[in-house]
């Protein structure tokens, strides 16, 4: 019979002779790995930050027309070229004034040119932009400022003067038979013509989408829409007054106004029409029986 | 396994710290193709104020509001109102709030406020 083989014991250094980390290195890695990514994740996709400070660079495209847009219309107000090329800087383009000459060719190809201001937008864009040794296709698209209209050869004002006395030089006889040049009289309007409206149409309806609310629509007579016609709604302690047209998809003749419970309004175009019947906003049921505030629809038309 | 267990545990909370200050503080999140509504309240009142420099130009009080309008503000007037009193009250350039004053009046909104920034006339 013979003994078994005796093993040699492992020497101090093994790490058998070691206590044993209460960590594994390798798995706490790949924890650390993993976590790193959930937390990216995290912060990036399932909880970004809110957007709360957006600077001009960060605009859209759209967005960052209209903040320029706002640049150039100050810019012809106060000609100060340092304030408006510090305002461009803030959209991070490299050359801000070439970008104002793209964004005015972007801005003339499309119907912006026919909104309301749009052409003077682009006018003082290409002015600023010209003024600086740029050009842009804005300069073909726009067409040149009209040339203003020939002076006229003889203006009757409105108001009725004394005819001029006669002339004490004498005349030559022959001027008298000779014939005489008719010059142009064209009359001088002192007055703008101004348009008289009235209210042809006010009703009350009770629509829990549109619920109190007083809609304004303001039309020629034929019923074509006159968009930047100034409305104003006034109560017992104040007034409000907006323009139609502002809300393109409600139509351009339309304007809106928010009516409070219980308060009386009336309506009218300053200087332009009397005051409305009196509103008031009071509760009622819609065509679905659902329970709100009654909504007013007043339309203007020219009273002649 | 209760080791390896605490290891990840370990290693993925503080990855995930690690992960979390990343994303949310070195490398937010930075939103371009952003509408002008989402402005700083800081850009929305320069915006504003070069509106109201547009409309003393050119008296166009459509195409200001229409201006103004992107900011997604309801009541246009009371806003160009507002901002007009808070540059009063914050002594703001004067030019900035007769140019905001401007604006107002042009929309219907007056102020007691304003008359010492209306331009005195010529004698």
């Amino acid at each position: 019979m013979t003994a078994a083989p005796e093993r040699s014991a492992p020497p101090r250094s093994s790490r058998y002779y070691r206590p044993r980390r209460p960590i594994s290195l390798a798995v706490l890695l790949v924890g650390f790995v993993l976590g790193v990514a959930g937390g990216l994740y995290t912060a990036w996709e399932l909880a970004p930050v809110e957007e709360v400070d957006t600077a001009p660079w960060q605009l859209s495209r759209q967005g960052q027309a209209e903040y320029i847009v706002a640049v150039m219309l100050a810019y012809s107000q106060d000609s100060d070229l340092s304030r408006a090329v510090t305002r461009l800087l803030e959209l991070r383009v490299p050359d801000p004034i070439q970008h104002v000459a793209e964004v005015a060719c972007d801005l003339a190809r499309t119907g912006y040119v026919a909104e309301p201001g749009g052409d003077r937008a682009i006018r003082a864009m290409m002015n600023f932009y010209q003024l600086q040794g740029r050009t842009g296709c804005a300069d073909q698209l726009m067409p040149g400022v009209p040339e203003p209209s020939p002076t006229f050869d003889l203006v009757i004002a409105a108001t009725p003067t004394l005819p001029p006395p006669p002339t004490k030089t004498n005349t030559p006889e022959g001027f008298i038979d000779g014939p005489t040049a008719t010059p142009t009289v064209r009359v001088a309007p002192t007055v703008a013509p101004q348009q008289r409206f009235t209210v042809v149409r006010l009703e009350r309806f009770c629509d829990a989408d549109f619920a109190a609310t007083m809609e304004v629509y303001v039309q020629e007579t034929g019923g074509t829409p006159l968009p930047g016609q100034r409305v104003r709604v006034r109560w017992n302690d104040g007034e409000s007054i907006f323009i139609t047209g502002v809300k393109p998809g409600r139509g351009r003749d339309y304007a809106d106004f928010t009516m409070e419970p219980d308060i009386s309004y009336t309506v009218d175009m300053p200087g332009l029409s009397d005051p409305s019947d009196v509103m008031i906003s009071s509760g009622c049921f819609d065509a679905t029986g659902e329970q709100t505030r009654a909504s007013y629809r007043v339309v203007f038309r020219p009273s002649f | 396994m209760l080791r390896f267990l605490l290891s990840l545990v370990l290693g993925g909370v503080l990855g995930l710290g690690v992960g979390l200050y990343l994303g949310w503080v070195q490398f937010p999140v930075e939103f371009v193709n952003s509408p002008i509504s989402a402005l700083d309240p800081r850009y929305r009142d320069d915006y504003t104020v070069m509106v109201a420099q547009g409309f003393q130009a050119d008296a166009d009080g459509v195409g200001a509001v229409q201006r103004l309008r992107v900011l997604g503000v309801e009541n246009v007037p009371e806003y160009v109102f507002q901002q007009a009193e808070r540059y009063i009250t914050n002594s703001r350039s004067p030019q900035e709030i007769q140019a905001l004053i401007a604006l107002s009046e042009g929309l219907g909104r007056t102020s007691p406020l304003f008359d010492p920034y209306r331009p005195v006339g010529a004698p």
